[in-house]
């Protein structure tokens, strides 16, 4: 099995640990990882500006990278989301990377849905002292019905208490370009989100979007609030965010 | 004055700072969101219940209105012949405007003073209590929180719930200076004695109006009906008491068959207030008859365009589905964060962000294709599945398709591109930006001020890594 892990733009600027850390498990998995090197940006902030044309020019460089490999796993819904449901509506009029894309799509999964669906275990998670709770973000869960699948995996590890916060499934107010665009309703909607994941009292907040965990973690220390932890779930998984 | 003179919709950016710093209404929202919510979700678990699919409901929903939708010249003149038949007069407005020339006419020929009227979003479409007023005409909303929303001089921030906005104290000190009676008689939250107390008024008004105004949650073709469904009775005074009765519509509110109906019936009132179905629902069909005892002597239907048409056929063609339930903003981030008037028009949250550009001009509200974080909320609880976030989207497209988006924005947006197709030199790139925000980072690895974002960090700090990309210490690795 030949797997390609594509770490997303965000995890390479802002938390390169993420990225190690997905690569650490799908490792042991027993797949043979490759970190194709041409990568950079699914191409996600340009479609969600309405531009098409750089949307499809991105999206056509990806699929050139990524169509060799038999998966592509990636540590992001919303990344994920682009390449499984967005790519394929991209190319109407042009069928030959229509099928690529189409192509491409099936064989792209998010990382928990990869490890929990696909590998379905294979690795050892380590111990992890304390309780946990789990944001679900909006296109992993809307988008791809992310849902059973990083509970399951978090309640495999040794020692870790899962808490359910109220509203888990509402948006943190992240939404890429929005978080700059409207800063204010923004922060807004992440402040709510701050008081459900206080009202779960668990020592970390868990999410599978590191662009909604930085919106989190951002919001949090500036309320004060020194302690809680916020991971991607590939760090617990995996055991720390060391690289 | 045309739907774009009166939308403020393009003050969407300023007005979301003022309401987002505005206390009372943020303590409104907060108290509102989860009974909305929460009530819906019970409506619709309660449909389980019953042995009822809600995702099979939906479907069979939206593909009534598909259905009509696609041949909906076809229902509108079976609906014309029905209710003519049944004694009703049908008119055509083409926009607002004339849907206020027609219903002052009526009223002029009927001798009408005062009008009663019951919640209407098509009336607020043409601003019709303003031309009413003009044409010295009293409008009297008695929907109690239209009623609220008139006192106050203001405008509806909800569909479903106009004063959703205002705190009870704030109502109960609107209620005391315009009814006249000292603030201090009572405890302010006592809801109850609040609404003895509009109803009052509102009697006293419902018997001597001449005529009523209301709208009509749906129009059935095959009986020529209109379908109020109501909470507070007031639809039923308003349609039967005063001698002439006037109906403003939507052309997209038919339903061909009363089967249809109450397929529909079954996803409204559980959508908008987690009902089984609402107090009232009233189907309305023609004149008062020989031995009825109440009805309206005259009945005109005013069946409203104002800019549906051009929808049909078009991409947004899914949006005429609507069944104005309101549980796309119930469920919205951005609505409760602002509430209903910051969005500059008749209709607030994911649908009015869809519907105030196509029915106002795509140029008159830039902002709120925008407006949304793509959580996709709204079209996840849509009874009828209307993909709202698509529908933005494509907006989001036609602006740039129009040259309508700002030349910074563009500019950014190529430079990335044109950077993220140029893979070596993005992998440089990277670098040194991560270096440059490791550098700006306290001692915590936070950045409290960051210039190129000030939007972000006026409420958030940034968390950044270390300063190396993991493109950089995984090349370093694999070497090693």
């Amino acid at each position: 099995m030949r797997l390609a892990l594509y770490v997303t733009c965000l995890v390479d600027l802002m938390r390169p640990s993420v990225g190690f850390a997905a690569l650490r498990l799908l490792e042991a998995t027993g797949a043979e990882v490759f970190v194709p090197e041409g990568q950079t940006c699914c191409g996600q902030p340009a479609w969600s500006a309405g531009n098409r044309r750089l949307a499809v020019d991105l999206a056509k460089k990806a699929i050139g990278e990524l169509e060799r490999y038999d998966a592509v796993v990636i540590p992001s819904g919303s990344c994920t989301d682009q390449i499984r449901n967005v790519y394929p509506q991209l190319f109407a009029g042009e069928p030959e990377w229509e099928a690529r894309a189409r192509n491409l799509a099936n064989r792209t999964f998010e990382l928990t849905s990869y490890l929990a669906d696909v590998a379905k275990g294979g690795f050892d998670t380590p111990d992890f002292t304390g309780s946990v709770t789990y944001h679900d973000s909006c296109k992993g869960l809307r988008g791809l019905g992310i849902k059973r699948q990083p509970r399951e995996l978090l309640l495999k590890v040794r020692g870790l208490s899962l808490k359910e916060m109220p509203d888990c499934e509402e948006c943190c107010g992240f939404g890429g370009a929005f978080s700059v665009k409207f800063g204010e309703v923004s922060t807004q909607i992440v402040d709510r989100k701050c008081d459900s994941i206080v009202a779960a009292g668990a020592d970390a907040v868990v999410g599978c979007d590191l662009g909604c965990l930085i919106n989190i973690e951002g919001r949090l220390r500036r309320r004060g609030d020194e302690t809680t932890r916020v991971l991607h779930i590939a760090e617990v998984l995996a055991g720390g965010s060391e690289c | 004055m045309s739907a774009a003179g009166r939308s403020q919709a393009m003050h969407f950016h300023a007005r979301a700072g003022e309401k987002v710093r505005n206390v009372g209404l943020q303590r409104a929202l907060q108290k509102a969101k989860p009974l909305f919510v929460g009530k819906r979700a019970k409506g619709i678990a309660a449909l389980a219940e019953d042995g009822l699919d809600f995702e099979l409901l939906r479907s069979t929903g939206k593909n009534i209105r598909n259905r009509t939708l696609a041949d909906l010249d076809v229902w509108l003149d079976i609906f014309e012949e029905r209710a003519t038949a049944s004694g009703a007069e049908v008119l055509w407005a083409r926009d607002g405007a004339e849907v206020s020339r027609l219903v002052v006419a009526i009223a002029r020929r009927h001798g009408v003073t005062k009008a009663v009227k019951s919640k209407s979003m098509l009336s607020e479409e043409a601003q019709l209590n303003e031309a009413l007023a003009a044409a010295g005409i009293r409008p009297v909303e008695t929907d109690l929180g239209e009623y609220i929303v008139q006192l106050a001089g203001e405008t509806p921030s909800h569909i479903i719930a106009p004063a959703v906005h205002k705190t009870i104290g704030e109502v109960e000190a609107l209620f005391a200076k315009e009814h006249g009676r000292p603030l201090e008689t009572r405890s302010s939250a006592d809801i109850p004695a609040m609404a003895q107390e509009a109803r009052a008024v509102l009697r006293q008004h419902f018997l001597s109006a001449e005529m009523g105004i209301s709208g009509a949650n749906f129009l059935i073709a095959e009986t020529g009906s209109a379908a109020l469904v109501t909470n507070e009775g007031n639809g039923r005074m308003v349609t039967t008491l005063p001698k002439v009765h006037v109906v403003i519509t939507g052309i997209e509110k038919l339903v061909p068959t009363l089967e249809d109906f109450a397929t529909l019936m079954r996803l409204l009132p559980r959508s908008a207030t987690g009902q089984s179905i609402s107090n009232y629902v009233s189907l309305l069909t023609g004149t008062q008859r020989e031995g009825d005892h109440d009805g309206p002597e005259k009945t005109v239907f005013i069946l409203v365009d104002n800019g549906r048409a051009n929808l049909l056929g078009s991409d947004y063609q899914d949006m005429l589905r609507c069944i104005r339930c309101g549980a796309c903003m119930n469920h919205c981030p951005v609505y409760f964060s602002l509430g209903g008037h910051a969005y500059g028009w008749v209709y607030p949250g994911p649908m009015g962000s869809v519907l105030t550009p196509l029915y106002t001009g795509i140029e008159n509200a830039l902002d709120l294709p925008h407006a949304s974080t793509g959580c996709n909320q709204c079209g996840a609880v849509c009874p009828v599945e209307i993909p709202l976030p698509t529908l933005m989207h494509r907006l989001r497209e036609e602006q740039n398709e129009r040259g309508l988006r700002p030349w910074s924005e563009r500019l950014a947006l190529t430079a990335w591109a044109w950077l993220a197709g140029k893979p070596v030199l993005y992998r440089w790139f990277a670098r040194r930006a991560a270096r440059y925000l490791s550098w700006l980072a306290d001692d915590s690895g936070r950045i409290r001020i960051l210039g190129l974002a000030p939007a972000w960090t006026a409420g958030r700090d940034l968390p950044v890594s270390s300063g190396r990309t993991f493109q950089e210490l995984y090349s370093a690795r694999k070497k090693a």
